[in-house]
């Protein structure tokens, strides 16, 4: 018994010592040129990114693209579409388990966010603010 | 039967390591798969057909998929699905589903072969084990060991979601037609076996339903019903075997929303056996079941959930005082993810009655009518 209390005393200073890690990093999010929206909501962005909708609400049709893990990828569940890291990853899982979906693109490093971003027509992702990001639109969160 | 799981578990294994911590990718093709082992140890009875009153390991599952986005619209896919849960499960490795999918758009989509039932909150996803907090759903309505019966029909689901505006969220539906039958190696099959009817080969019948759940403009908030219908024929070493068509509706609400989710499920059903046994003539066996769950949870970190649920099923058409016709249980659970692909769950349950999940064969001293429960399960994905 005591072996599980001090396990899972480590296991939450571990979590916690990762949340103030993403404190300090900020999100963009950004969209292929072709995209015709000029700004989205996180109601949005909640919706696209978990599965529940292949469309921003005017109807166009985008591709969400992740990030693997990192800073950018914790900002991005928390702040953007509101649920934990791991959670966002769990909710497009369900999907490809039971059937109903593939996966999307998902990269390591942010860079290839932006690249593939860049020629993917209808491409959606985000990336830190410090990031270089030519070749993409910058879509504010209202 | 140890050779099967341990080639699944170290196959997956080696697959996910591979994977550097995501997905597999080749060309359009993506692979995804799962791994778990748990360990459950209960008091009194046996549960789940495990040894579990000296401590069971008795309970492997592994899953692998492969899709194909041929294009925008049209998919393809199969899974194949090994589980292990006690004396149920085998060696074998089932087709978990297997399927075409062409999306026209967000309003229409149809899948066809061997699709996933949706009813209720989590009929579909049940036997994935990554996607949720709990080690065990409730047993009342996701009965780990009847699942290889209720989970896919062979057939087509048209499927599609409707905007009803910005004020009004978003409606969902599934409706599906099709073939199933079922497992030669489950709980449910047990339960007959118990009761005297033993099949030459399982029964199977027609599954027609429908599922409808209304996103409402609350964000996080999902209100929904199911209905699936099934009936089934089957020969018996000694008659024939009938089931009418049942209904079997469930109602149900969730609300997910940063940190904390909370969901609830109340479901009903009226079904009827009918055996025809050589020179005895036929009895009709009745049941009137009516279950409900209401369960939350909270992470309490990035990576650290804790949560609760209690589940109450009764057979209404017998004696509510009999522990055989009942079952309560209280669930506590915490989640510790290490990675978005390794994963530690840990469960206890406090139940009272066996209406479910208890069987004869291993316990045939007869019934005790408490039993507390511990589970341990240590999980990958990718």
């Amino acid at each position: 018994m005591k072996i599980g209390t001090h396990g899972l005393l480590f296991m939450a200073a571990l979590s916690l010592s990762s949340t103030g890690l993403r404190a300090q990093v900020r999100v963009l999010m950004i969209a292929n040129p072709g995209v015709k929206a000029e700004a989205v909501t996180k109601k949005e962005i909640r919706s696209v990114f978990t599965g529940a909708s292949v469309s921003l609400s005017d109807g166009e049709r985008v591709k969400p693209v992740l990030l693997k893990e990192g800073p950018a990828q914790a900002a991005f569940a928390s702040d953007e579409a509101e649920m934990s890291q791991v959670g966002l990853i769990v909710c497009w899982r369900n999907l490809v388990f039971s059937g109903q979906a593939t996966m999307p693109q998902t990269f390591g490093d942010e860079p290839s966010v932006v690249s593939y971003v860049a020629r993917t027509p209808g491409a959606l992702g985000y990336i830190s603010t410090a990031t270089p990001h030519e070749g993409v639109k910058v879509l504010p969160v209202k | 039967m140890f050779r099967w799981r341990l080639l699944a578990a170290a196959a997956l294994a080696v697959a996910g390591l591979c994977s550097a911590q995501s997905d597999v990718e080749l060309g359009n093709l993506q692979i995804h798969g799962f791994a778990t082992q748990a360990l459950v140890a209960t008091s009194h009875n046996n549960y789940l057909s495990m040894d579990s009153r000296n401590g069971s390991l008795a309970w492997t599952e592994a899953a692998l998929n492969v899709n194909d986005q041929v294009n925008d619209r049209l998919r393809a896919g199969v899974q194949f699905h090994y589980t292990r849960l006690g004396v149920f499960g085998g060696d074998d490795i089932s087709v978990d589903w297997a399927l075409g999918d062409y999306a026209l758009n967000q309003y229409f989509g149809l899948r066809a072969g061997k699709v996933k039932i949706r009813w209720g909150l989590y009929n579909d996803t049940q036997d994935y084990d990554p996607g949720y907090m709990w080690s065990l759903l409730p047993e009342t309505m996701y009965a780990v060991d009847w699942r290889a019966t209720d989970l896919a029909q062979m057939g087509a689901e048209a499927y599609g979601k409707v905007p009803l505006g910005e004020h009004l969220g978003t409606m969902s539906y599934s409706a599906y037609y099709g073939n199933y039958f079922y497992s030669s190696s489950d709980g449910l099959m047990e339960s007959f076996k118990e009761e005297g009817l033993n099949f030459t080969t399982p029964p199977g019948g027609k599954t027609p339903g429908f599922d409808l759940r209304w996103a409402m403009p609350v964000s996080g908030l999902e209100v929904g019903g199911s209905l699936m219908m099934y009936n089934a024929t089957g020969t018996l070493t000694n008659g024939t075997f009938n089931q009418p068509t049942a209904f079997w509706p469930a109602y149900y609400a969730q609300y997910d929303f940063k940190k904390f989710f909370t969901s609830g499920q109340y479901s009903k059903v009226v079904e009827y056996n009918i055996s025809n046994i050589a020179g005895s003539g036929p009895s009709i066996d009745g049941l009137d079941q009516r279950a409900w769950f209401a369960m939350g949870g909270y992470h309490l970190t990035d990576k650290l959930e804790a949560g609760a649920y209690y589940t109450h099923l009764l057979d209404a058409g017998h004696d509510n005082s009999d522990p055989d016709n009942y079952f309560r249980d209280w669930v506590v659970s915490g989640r510790y993810d290490f990675n978005v692909n390794f994963y530690l769950k840990m469960e206890g349950h406090f139940i009272d009655g066996n209406a479910v999940g208890f069987y004869t064969f291993d316990n045939p001293s007869g019934f005790a009518r408490r039993t507390n429960a511990g589970v341990v399960k240590l999980g990958f994905s990718f």
